[in-house]
């Protein structure tokens, strides 16, 4: 099982995310023979994609916020068990999930969402953000505005499984093999949850695309 | 990407929008504060004592392959210096030579007590192995084991005699002690309580043997129901007769009463 956990690991893993992994694991051994500080440059490097990730899960700024520290302070207490098999931000990620997924099912009737404003830095979102206020001829920020609470509605209407998956792949860009190993499923799990997330997802906001 | 205006916008265009929201930089300062506190409080937290324990299996098997080989020497060690018992020869005699005198010599009794069932075992052994043409290995074998049992028949006889000795003892110092107590009548002698169960028990007799003859029976069982008059077995049987006949009759008529015949049985009301 770990054999072929490891060829697919190799397979899949690209030269930088191996350069990545290589230099996430030497900050560890440091943190794990007694440099405290050296786990801050960890937390400096992931603050946004575990962020990211639980902010997309669970749709609320101040629970995103406190799950994202608990996540970086649950690896910190057990870093000494952590022993190279994954990559570290593979790791992580599935602290950071599994956190979120437990507080999801805890609170699973309290829905309160608090949206975080998009920045038109990125050229991309700006460009789309452009072409969908031509097309609809409305005011750009009120659209903007209603296109985040109709894309935040649509993601709370999956279930809670399939709104991870679609989190990681569409939004934070893990491949198929990392969300199966984040998630502890198969590939196969992994493929049918995206493709039945997206049929979903695609007729909730079936208005946007045209 | 949005360059052409007749381009199909997706659900993953719309998706790459979620990327694009990111907290402002404030939060991120009090993010870093948050977690840094969060980071003290851990470190100063009192840690469960299975956290220590965890802390050593997860060295151990970071390590695996040197400890493993340091248990298996260790345990190879303790093996070749502990284990060795009974296969050495001075090692089965030790603490017989040793142990205190009187036990020495309730073991030394023993010894000649169980004697005679060793020599049996013996002539066992030796017939066993005199037998035992075809399979001759196993049966020796069992009968070599069987030669070398005694220590185990030595000491229950040791704790045995011991056991009666003391007792033996105890009651002789007991009489002793006190005489009026002592009295056969009070507690009886050793023989009397022989003779008595000797008395009480009956000698085994073939069970038929007990059994009266049947005419005997018979009369022997109506004396007391029949007039006292009737003294002679002979009017005595025919006394009974005329009993049971007039009985018998009785019992014909009931049924003709309550209409019960042949298999049949009816009530009349």
């Amino acid at each position: 099982m770990n054999a072929t956990k490891a060829i697919g690991k190799t397979l899949v893993a690209s030269p930088e995310r191996k350069l990545e992994a290589d230099a996430d694991m030497a900050v560890v051994r440091q943190v794990q023979a007694g440099d405290v500080a050296a786990f801050d440059r960890l937390i400096i490097k992931y603050r946004e994609r575990v962020l990211g990730i639980v902010y997309n899960m669970t749709s609320n700024r101040e629970d995103a916020a406190d799950l994202a520290q608990d996540a970086f302070i649950k690896a910190f207490q057990s870093i000494h068990r952590f022993q190279g098999q994954s990559s570290f931000f593979t790791w992580l990620y599935r602290i950071a999930v599994n956190s979120t997924l437990s507080h999801l099912r805890k609170n699973r009737l309290r829905s309160f969402f608090s949206l975080e404003s998009i920045r038109e830095d990125d050229p991309v979102s700006r460009e789309l953000v452009d072409a969908l206020t031509e097309k609809t001829g409305a005011g750009r920020d009120a659209f903007v505005r209603e296109l985040q609470e109709k894309l935040n509605d649509a993601m709370q209407k999956l279930s809670i499984n399939h709104r991870t998956v679609v989190t990681l792949f569409e939004i934070d860009g893990l491949s198929h093999q990392e969300i199966a190993e984040v998630m502890d499923c198969s590939v196969g799990t992994v493929r049918s949850r995206l493709h039945y997330a997206k049929q979903l997802l695609q007729a909730e906001l079936q208005p946007y695309l045209q | 990407m949005m360059k052409d205006p007749e381009r199909k916008i997706t659900i993953e265009d719309l998706l790459r929008l979620k990327r694009a929201e990111r907290p402002p930089r404030e939060f991120w300062e009090r993010f870093e504060s948050e977690i840094r506190a969060k980071q003290l409080a851990a470190i100063m937290e009192r840690r469960p004592w299975w956290d220590g324990v965890s802390r050593v299996f997860a060295v151990a098997l970071r390590n695996r392959v040197p400890f493993g080989a340091a248990a298996a020497i260790a345990l190879t060690w303790a093996g070749v210096h502990f284990a060795g018992g009974p296969s050495q020869p001075g090692r089965a005699a030790r603490p017989v030579a040793s142990a205190p005198a009187p036990v020495a010599r309730a073991v030394a009794s023993a010894a000649q007590i169980a004697a005679p069932a060793a020599q049996a075992r013996e002539e066992t052994a030796v017939a066993a192995s005199g037998l035992a043409s075809s399979p001759e290995p196993v049966v020796a074998q069992i009968a070599s084991h069987l030669a070398e049992a005694p220590p185990v028949a030595k000491s229950e006889a040791a704790k045995g005699t011991q056991f009666s000795d003391g007792v033996a003892s105890a009651l002789v110092d007991f009489r002793g002690a006190d005489p009026e107590l002592a009295r056969g009548d009070v507690f009886g002698s050793d023989r009397e309580f022989e003779a008595s169960f000797a008395s009480v028990r009956q000698p085994p007799s073939e069970p038929l043997a007990r059994v009266d003859p049947s005419g005997e029976r018979l009369e022997r069982l109506l004396v007391p129901a029949l007039p006292s008059d009737s003294s002679s077995g002979a009017a005595l049987l025919g006394g009974y007769r005329i009993k049971q006949k007039a009985s018998y009759d009785r019992m014909y008529e009931s049924l003709d009463r309550y209409g019960a015949g042949g298999m049949s049985l009816e009530f009349r009301f």
